[in-house]
C-alpha cells in the first residue's frame, strides 16, 4: 500500500465492499474458543480462591464488545473501520486487568490497521503499537505478565518476518515460541512460582491468538479507513493548498469525490467535507474551476480551525479562582504584579479587602501558598481545563448537582452497607462480576458531582477505573485501595467538610490504617509463604497479599490467626463472606478461647473471602 | 489603679469552686430536669447521680439555660464593691439561649456597670480552660482598660481547644447539641466518635474530629490533633490542659491511659476537672475529654 497520501489514498477505498456479517462470525467464534478455556484460565489465579476470575474478566471483555457492536447500525466500509471500533468497545467493556490490557493491546493494533492494510509489515507496526499501547496504559508494568507475552510477540513476530509474505503464516508460527514465554513466566515474577502457575492473563493472551489464527486462516480482508477525519482533513488542507492545475493529476483529489459524507456525524465537519467535495468536484468536471462559488480559503481555514478547536494547545491547565482577604495589598496592580507570572487569563475583581481573582495556571498550588502569605484566602477552586475541553468536546453536557461524592466501588452488600453508613455519598456494588468501563462511565456520569473519589475494594478494579476515569465528565480522584477494608480506613479518616484534595490526600494516606487478613478455601494445591503446601480444600489465610497460615479446619485455623496476628491488639472484628453460612457457635468458641479480645461481627458480603478479619 | 473584677460562670465549666483560684467569683447553676423534675448541682445531685440513674433508670435528662434574673442577681449584690464584670458564657453556637440572657443583663446594667459577656466557644471544661485564663490575664495584667481586656479575652477563647470522647451520641443529640458530629451517629459499624470544640472556630459547635473502633486509637488521634495543634499555633508548651473524666465507672481504664499520654505533652499544669450534674446531662457514661489552653 501507498504510504504516501494515505489518508487520501484510504479514502478512494471506501468504494470497496465489506462483509460485515462474515466478521462478527469470525469474532464470536474466537470469542467461543476463548470462553472453552475460561475456567483454566481462572484456574491460574494466585490465590487459589474459587472465585479467580482473569478468563472470566477476559470472556466478559469481549463478550459485552460483541453485544455493543450488535445494537450498533453504523455502517461499516471495511474491516479496519469495523475492527477499530470493536475495539472501542472492548476497552468500554473491559473488567479487571486482564480485560483492560487486553483491550489495550486491541486498541493499539486496531488504531494502525484502520487503515484497512492488513499487510505483514503494517500488522508489525500494528503489533507494536499495541504492546506499546498496553505497556503504556498498565500502572507498573511487570515481566512476568500478559506485557511480557505481547513483547514477545513482537519481536517473534519481527524475527519471522521476512519467511513469509503472510502475516498469519508468521503469526501462527509465533504461538509456540509463545507458549515456551508463558511457561517461563513464573521464573520472571516470584509470585506466579509460588503459586505455581503460570501467569493468567498471559494465558489468555496466547490462548486468544490461538483463537484468531485458528479462525483467520481463511480470511483475509482489505478495506478503507474513514475514521480519521481530523488526519483527513488536514491532508484536503494540503491539497487545497496547491496549484489548481495540480488537482487534475492528483489521485487523491478524486478519491475526496467518492468520500460518502452520510459517514460524518459531525455536522461541522460534514458540511465542510462537502464543500471540500464541491469545490473539487467542479474543478474536475470544469476543468478550470469555473463551478458554483466555494471559496478555497474558506475551506482550509474552516479545517483549520476545526482540527485547532479539537487539538487546542492548552498551556495553562487549571483554570483557578480564589478570594483573598488581604491588608497587606495596596490595590488590584499591587495584586496583578505578584500573579501575572503565574500564567494567562487573568481577571481581578477587587471589593475593600477583598480580591476575587481568577487564572488560568500551570501551578495552583504554588499559587495559593504565595497567596496565603499575604492574607486569608476564603475560597479556592481549581478545574482542570484539558478535562473541560474533553467534556466539551465529546458533546455531551453534564449538570452537577453537587461539588463533591465519594464513591465506593465494592462486590459485597453487606459492606456497601457499611461504608454507605460511614460517610460514602455513593456505592456501586457489583457482586461477584467486576464493573465494566461502560458500566463505570455511566455510574460516574450518573454520580453528577463534579469531582469525585473513587475507590474500589479490587486493584484488579483498578485499570478500568482508570480508563472509565477518562471518559467521564467529572474530575475523578482514583485512590487505589484494592481491598474493603482500605475502604472502611478511608472513610473513617475523612470528613465530610473537607474539600476534594484535602478529601484525596487524607485517603492515600491512611489506606493502611487497619492490619487485617482474608480467609479462603483452596481450590487447587498451592504453596505458602513459608513452603509448606496448601491442599486443595484447605482453608488459609492471606495477610500482607502472603498466604500466611494453613489448615484443613477452618477453626484450628482462626484460632492460628488470632494467635499469631492479633498480638497487641484489643478487636478482632469479622466481616463475613456471602458463602458463609451460620457461623455463630465458631465465633463464640473464639470468644471463649480470648477472652481478653473483644469480637465483633458484622455481614460483609463479599465473594473472593470467606472472611476479612481485622485487628485493631 | 488597678481594677476590681467579678467574674460570673455557669456550673457547666468542668471543674469544682476550690479548683479555682479566684476569691471575686460566682458559678450560677444550671437547671437540671430529669422527668418534670428540677434539679440543680449538690452534694446529693451531681453526676454520679445522673449517671446512675442514665444506666440504671433510662431517664431522660434536660437542662435549661441560666436564668436571667440569677444572673443579675449576682450583679445586684456585688456590683456596689466592684469596678466590671466578666460573665464566661458558654459556647452561643451551641446556646444561643445562654448567651442572649447574659446579654440582656449586661443591656440591663449598661449605665451602672460595666459587663464583658466572653462568649468561650467552648463547653464543659473548655469553659474551665478559658475561666482560668482570664483569672491568669486579671492577675497578672490588672491594668488592662474594658477593651483591653475584651480582646484579650477573645484572644483566650481562640487558643482554647477541646476534645470530647463520648461513647453514646444519642445524650447529646436528645439535648440539642450534637452540631456537625450529627454525621457520626449510627453506623452500622461500631465506631467512637472523637468530637471538638475548636476555639478558633467561629461557630462554636460540636465538630467530628474523627472517628476511630478502639479507646487506644481515639486516644492516640486526641494526642495527635493536640500536637498538631500546637504545631499550627507555633506553640511548644501547653499553658493548661484540663481533663475530663468520671462520669461512672464506665471506660477508666482508657481513660487512665488518655491521661497518661497527656502526660507526655509539654504542660504547664494539668488540672483533673471534675464534672458537673449539667454537664452529665450531654456527656452520658464513660465519658471523658480535654480541654487546652495554648
Amino acid at each position: 500500500m501507498n504510504t504516501n497520501n494515505a489518508d487520501l489514498d484510504l479514502l478512494k477505498e471506501t468504494r470497496m465492499g465489506f462483509d460485515q456479517e462474515t466478521i462478527n462470525e469470525i469474532i464470536d467464534n474466537i470469542y467461543h474458543y476463548l470462553c472453552k478455556h475460561k475456567e483454566y484460565l481462572n484456574g491460574l489465579n494466585v490465590f487459589p480462591v474459587p472465585d479467580g476470575d482473569t478468563g472470566l474478566n477476559m470472556v466478559l471483555t469481549l463478550q459485552g464488545a460483541i453485544g455493543q457492536m450488535k445494537k450498533n447500525k453504523k455502517n461499516y466500509t471495511h474491516s479496519g473501520e469495523y475492527l477499530e471500533d470493536f475495539a472501542e468497545q472492548m476497552l468500554l467493556n473491559s473488567r479487571g486487568c486482564s480485560g483492560v490490557i487486553l483491550s489495550l493491546f486491541a486498541q493499539g493494533f486496531t488504531q494502525i490497521t484502520a487503515n484497512n492494510d492488513f499487510s505483514k509489515e503494517n500488522i508489525y507496526r500494528a503489533i507494536e503499537n499495541g504492546y506499546l499501547n498496553a505497556y503504556k496504559g498498565t500502572e507498573n508494568p511487570r515481566e512476568g505478565t500478559m506485557l511480557t507475552l505481547m513483547r514477545a510477540f513482537k519481536e517473534k513476530y519481527a524475527e519471522l518476518m521476512h519467511m513469509h509474505d503472510n502475516p498469519l503464516m508468521i503469526m501462527q508460527e509465533t504461538i509456540p515460541y509463545l507458549k515456551k514465554v508463558l511457561d517461563q513466566t513464573p521464573d520472571m515474577l516470584p509470585v506466579l512460582k509460588q503459586a505455581g502457575v503460570v501467569d493468567s492473563g498471559g494465558a489468555g493472551f496466547v490462548i486468544m491468538l490461538e483463537g484468531i489464527n485458528k479462525e483467520l486462516s481463511f480470511y483475509i480482508d482489505s478495506g478503507i479507513p474513514i475514521q480519521k477525519l481530523l488526519k483527513t482533513g488536514r491532508s484536503i488542507q494540503k491539497l487545497l493548498k496547491k496549484r489548481i492545475s495540480e488537482f487534475h493529476k492528483n489521485q487523491s483529489a478524486s478519491s475526496v469525490l467518492n468520500f460518502d459524507i452520510s459517514k460524518i456525524h459531525n455536522r461541522r465537519l460534514a458540511e465542510v467535507f462537502q464543500n471540500a467535495k464541491i469545490l473539487l468536484g467542479n474543478l474536475h468536471l470544469n476543468h478550470n474551476g469555473n463551478g458554483k462559488t466555494i471559496n478555497r480559503e474558506k475551506i482550509i481555514e474552516d479545517l483549520r480551525e476545526i482540527d485547532n478547536s479539537w487539538n487546542p494547545e492548552i498551556k495553562e491547565k487549571f483554570c483557578t479562582e480564589f478570594i483573598l482577604e488581604t491588608d497587606q495589598i495596596k490595590n488590584k496592580d499591587d495584586l496583578k504584579s505578584k500573579i501575572a507570572n503565574y500564567g494567562d487569563s487573568l481577571i481581578i475583581v477587587n471589593t475593600n479587602n477583598k480580591y476575587k481573582v481568577h487564572i488560568h495556571t500551570n501551578k495552583p498550588n504554588d499559587l495559593f501558598e504565595d497567596m496565603s502569605c499575604y492574607g486569608t484566602l476564603l475560597f479556592t477552586k481549581v478545574d482542570d481545563m484539558k478535562k473541560q475541553h474533553h467534556n466539551f468536546i465529546s458533546e455531551d453536557v453534564v449538570d452537577y448537582d453537587r461539588d463533591k461524592s465519594i464513591f465506593c466501588i465494592v462486590s459485597g452488600k453487606g459492606f456497601a452497607d457499611i461504608l454507605k453508613n460511614l460517610g460514602a455519598d455513593d456505592i456501586l456494588c457489583y457482586g461477584k462480576n467486576k464493573p465494566s468501563v461502560n458500566q463505570l462511565v455511566k455510574k460516574l456520569n450518573e454520580l453528577k458531582a463534579k469531582n469525585i473519589m473513587a475507590a474500589a475494594d479490587d486493584s484488579d478494579i483498578l485499570m478500568a477505573l482508570k480508563y472509565a476515569a477518562s471518559l467521564c465528565k467529572s474530575n475523578i480522584y482514583i485512590v487505589e485501595s484494592d481491598n474493603p477494608i482500605s475502604l472502611i480506613n478511608i472513610l473513617m479518616s475523612i470528613s465530610k467538610d473537607y474539600d476534594i484534595h484535602t478529601t484525596f490526600d487524607t485517603a492515600m494516606n491512611n489506606l493502611e490504617n487497619i492490619r487485617y487478613c482474608g480467609i479462603a478455601q483452596s481450590s487447587r494445591e498451592v504453596l505458602a509463604e513459608d513452603g509448606s503446601t496448601v491442599h486443595k480444600g484447605d482453608f488459609f489465610a492471606v495477610y500482607e497479599k502472603k498466604i500466611v497460615l494453613a489448615n484443613p479446619s477452618k477453626e484450628k485455623l482462626l484460632i492460628d490467626v488470632i494467635e499469631k496476628i492479633a498480638a497487641n491488639n484489643s478487636l478482632v472484628t469479622f466481616y463475613k463472606g456471602a458463602k458463609v453460612g451460620n457461623d455463630e457457635q465458631l465465633i463464640n468458641q473464639l470468644e471463649e478461647k480470648f477472652p481478653q479480645l473483644e469480637f465483633e461481627k458484622y455481614y460483609g458480603g463479599q465473594f473472593n473471602y470467606l472472611y476479612y478479619i481485622t485487628f485493631e | 489603679m488597678s481594677k476590681k473584677i467579678f467574674i460570673i460562670v455557669g456550673d457547666n465549666l468542668g471543674l469544682s469552686r476550690k479548683q479555682i483560684d479566684y476569691d471575686a467569683l460566682e458559678i450560677v447553676k444550671f437547671p437540671v430536669f430529669v422527668g418534670e423534675t428540677e434539679y440543680r448541682q449538690s452534694e446529693e445531685y451531681n453526676a454520679n447521680w445522673l449517671i446512675s440513674k442514665y444506666e440504671n433508670e433510662k431517664v431522660v435528662a434536660k437542662s435549661s439555660t441560666l436564668i436571667h434574673n440569677e444572673i443579675a442577681d449576682v450583679i445586684e449584690r456585688n456590683r456596689a464593691n466592684y469596678d466590671l464584670f466578666i460573665h464566661v458564657v458558654m459556647s452561643s453556637g451551641l446556646s444561643a439561649a445562654s448567651f442572649q440572657a447574659a446579654e440582656n443583663v449586661r443591656k440591663q446594667y449598661e449605665k451602672i456597670v460595666p459587663v464583658i459577656n466572653v462568649d468561650s466557644r467552648q463547653a464543659v471544661n473548655g469553659v474551665g480552660s478559658v475561666l482560668l485564663g482570664i483569672i491568669d490575664l486579671i492577675k497578672t495584667n490588672p491594668d488592662l482598660s474594658v477593651d483591653e481586656l475584651e480582646a484579650a479575652c477573645q484572644q483566650i477563647v481562640e487558643n482554647t481547644f477541646s476534645w470530647f470522647v463520648l461513647p453514646d451520641l444519642n445524650y447529646l443529640y436528645k439535648g440539642g447539641r450534637i452540631g456537625k458530629a450529627q454525621s457520626l451517629m449510627g453506623s452500622v459499624l461500631h465506631i467512637i466518635p472523637l468530637l471538638g470544640l475548636m476555639g478558633d472556630e467561629k461557630e462554636g459547635i460540636v465538630l467530628a474530629q474523627g472517628k476511630a473502633r478502639t479507646f487506644r486509637q481515639i486516644n492516640d488521634m486526641i494526642i495527635n490533633q493536640i500536637k498538631s495543634k500546637m504545631q499550627e499555633k507555633s506553640v511548644t508548651t501547653i499553658k493548661r490542659a484540663i481533663t475530663l473524666q468520671g462520669y461512672g465507672d464506665k471506660n477508666k481504664e482508657v481513660i487512665a491511659e488518655c491521661m497518661e499520654k497527656l502526660k507526655s505533652l509539654p504542660c504547664n499544669e494539668i488540672i483533673h476537672g471534675e464534672g458537673g450534674l449539667v454537664d452529665a446531662v450531654y456527656c452520658g457514661p464513660g465519658a471523658y475529654g480535654v480541654s487546652i489552653l495554648l
